[in-house]
């Protein structure tokens, strides 16, 4: 998988770089839209990580330009200001999905992974395992070394979107988006206390403990090795 | 056009109704003089007339009546006297070049519009500088009767039309006089009266943002101007309220931001000061990220009001069905509410319109601030319900009684009732102020209130059916 990163902020450009590539990805940077609409049309990238204010050609200009010649190619922007026409102006250009700085980086690395993702086809597995942990989606059942496990339709949906992404560490605000539906930065524990209800379900009474807290990151769901 | 300043204008308007006044008093005293020199030049003629009237009846010879008639007029030099039989035969004539050149000519049988009998018809003429009145009539002559003269008298009036226009002078002049006097005194007494309204404005000058505390004096301040030095004063309290929070809020921004800074400036320094081991990096990075993350919340808070205070939020017009929201909210918070053992209540509907997500956002930070306010084993309590037009979402919860100059404060930006809360357990101090924000951008309101033990925040919402039918 190989991502560019259209970035003209040094610092920001340079970690983004450093984490991708460590998540696992072969990342290029530039600083500027010219260079990024030129590399971006070599078509050796799976996904743009596009800035807003470049200097040269803006990231609307080399967001226009690209999806003349590439209108498949996935593009993530960045945004200083969370303002409605922004968000509204890159969607309706065409990009797939935007996030406004600051942002987390797990929260990137959770889009980028999303977007990634989409487009191969979808292997829909009828059960979900993670060691002796299973859940049958078609049935909505959950075992654990064969014992039956009951759960809350929100524990429910919680554990699937562990298991649907397992491995991946994921932040607070988008558990809470995609279980609850509450886009919103909260300051309450509510997304801890949650997980640490269905841990005490899942994983108290068992081995391997599966759920695990990244510190200042968010939560993962693994086999550990 | 510049306009007239106020004292002009009163002066003006003095001077002009003093004019009116006189001019209209002048020309009644004029036609009252005038009337009055009619009246008695008449009289004297009439004097006059019934003594020719009796010589021309009684005197039996032309020559006689002629002798007679020039006794009457010899103590007389400004009466003319002219008298002819109906035949045209000149009895008397004195003076008779000064009569009207349209009385008659001589020779000229009788006027062509009279006619014996007629009453006498008073004249008034000119006849080079002089001014004479007259009468024209035609009477009897001779004892037998039978015949009849024409006489036409008239006396020199010339000292009362003198008289008439020194008066007109007179009377013009002191109008005049009095209309400049008027304007001048009432130009004096608009000022002298406007001297509160100076006095005032002299006061409003010296006042700039650095001074809001200061007000303007009401004592001895007309009724009139009250009322302004009233709602200045109000204004002056409004707006030094409004600047008071707006520089708490600087002030509370600086200080907000400067202590998580200090945090990690001091940790960092400290961590960089000895060799460490890999584990009490990660420890300080985690720490440090905490920081952040808490910096970056409070500056897309302030981010979201600062759109809210340059009206940039359009909550748009689709229909939020706020019992839906409530327990969609329920579900988030069951847990951790469940954990601090607080209940969770929720009766009546309602639907409003508006931004679901900001309406979800204001009523998730309501209820975050009922759930920690609450006792374990107590329950908070939202209450969906409709007021005449608007929609009163309610969210209860007890807790002690919150001082009434502490209520009006709960929505301030970095307010806390009580001080001596650490600013970890709580929020950012910007949660209520959003959503006093979201309410405003709907078009609402948020109020909060508190008394027997238990404390509500309301927020009134538009109602759905009416904007839906209003949009139709």
């Amino acid at each position: 998988m190989k991502i560019l990163i259209v970035e003209d902020e040094p610092k920001t450009g340079s970690y983004l770089r450093q984490g991708l590539g460590e998540a696992g990805y072969v990342v290029d940077l530039v600083d500027n839209g010219f260079d990024g609409l030129h590399q971006a049309e070599s078509g050796e990238y799976d996904l743009v990580v596009l800035d807003v204010m470049l200097p040269g050609l803006d990231g609307w200009q080399v967001l226009q330009g690209l999806r003349r010649g590439h209108p498949h190619l996935a593009v993530l922007f960045l945004t200083a200001r969370d303002q409605v026409e922004d968000r509204v102006k890159g969607l309706e250009l065409g990009a797939d999905d935007y996030l406004v700085k600051p942002f987390a980086f797990a929260e990137l690395l959770a889009r980028v992974r999303t977007l990634l993702r989409r487009g191969r086809a979808p292997s829909e597995p009828s059960v979900l395992r993670a060691a002796d942990l299973e859940v049958d989606l078609l049935r909505r059942r959950v075992t654990r070394a064969g014992q039956r496990i009951e759960l809350t339709a929100k524990e429910y949906a919680l554990l699937e979107l562990f298991l649907r992404r397992r491995g991946e560490v994921l932040p607070r605000s988008l558990i809470a988006s995609s279980v609850w539906d509450m886009n919103f930065d909260s300051d309450t524990n509510v997304v801890d206390v949650a997980v640490r209800r269905l841990r005490l379900k899942i994983d108290n009474d068992f081995e391997p403990r599966l759920i695990q807290t990244v510190r200042g990151m968010g939560y993962v769901l693994d086999v550990p090795a | 056009m510049r306009t007239p300043s106020l004292t002009v204008r009163l002066s003006l308007l003095f001077a002009l109704s003093t004019t009116a006044l006189l001019v209209g008093l002048g020309w009644t005293l004029e036609r009252a003089v005038a009337a009055h020199f009619r009246a008695l030049d008449r009289e004297d003629l009439s004097g006059k007339l019934a003594l020719v009237q009796r010589l021309l009846g009684t005197t039996e010879t032309r020559s006689a009546l002629k002798k007679r008639l020039e006794d009457i007029v010899i103590g007389h030099p400004d009466m003319v006297l002219w008298v002819r039989t109906a035949e045209g035969e000149l009895i008397f004539e004195r003076r008779a070049g000064l009569l009207p050149s349209n009385t008659f000519e001589p020779g000229e049988a009788a006027p062509p519009s009279r006619a014996a009998g007629d009453p006498p018809r008073w004249l008034q003429w000119r006849r080079g500088p002089y001014g004479f009145r007259g009468v024209l009539v035609e009477l009897p002559l001779g004892p037998r009767g039978g015949e009849s003269a024409w006489v036409a008298m008239g006396i020199d009036i010339g000292h009362h039309q003198r008289f008439m226009a020194s008066l007109r002078h007179v009377l013009g002049l002191s109008v005049a006089l009095t209309a400049v006097a008027a304007a001048g005194l009432g130009w004096g007494a608009v000022r002298m009266g406007l001297r509160p309204l100076r006095r005032v404005t002299s006061h409003v000058a010296t006042l700039d943002a650095s001074r809001l505390d200061a007000r303007l004096p009401e004592a001895g301040v007309p009724v009139e101007i009250k009322v302004l030095v009233d709602d200045f004063n109000n204004m002056l309290a409004r707006l030094e309220e409004s600047f008071r929070r707006l520089s708490d809020f600087s002030a509370d921004v600086a200080h907000e931001l400067r202590t998580p800074l200090s945090n990690l400036t001091l940790q960092t320094q400290v961590a960089l000061g000895a060799v460490r081991e890999p584990e009490q990096y990660r420890e300080i990075l985690y720490s440090s990220l905490e920081e952040y993350e808490r910096l970056a919340r409070m500056i897309n808070d302030m981010l979201f009001l600062a759109q809210a205070d340059h009206g940039l939020l359009r909550p748009g017009t689709t229909v939020v069905d706020l019992a839906d929201e409530a327990r969609a909210l329920f579900e988030y918070f069951e847990a951790w509410a469940e954990e601090r053992g607080v209940g969770l209540e929720l009766a009546g509907e309602a639907q409003t319109c508006g931004d679901p997500s900001m309406l979800r956002r204001a009523l998730s930070n309501l209820l975050t601030n009922a759930i920690r306010h609450t006792e374990a084993g107590r329950s908070v309590r939202i209450e969906l319900g409709h007021e005449r037009d608007a929609v009163c979402v309610r969210v209860e919860n007890p807790g002690p009684d919150i001082p009434p100059e502490q209520l009006s404060r709960l929505f301030d930006r970095f307010y806390r009732a009580d001080p001596a809360r650490t600013r970890h357990s709580e929020g950012g101090g910007l949660g209520l102020a959003i959503v006093r924000s979201i309410a405003q951008a709907h078009g609402g309101t948020a109020r909060a209130s508190s008394q027997g033990g238990l404390t509500r925040f309301e927020l009134r919402l538009g109602r759905a059916d009416r904007e839906t039918s209003a949009g139709t």
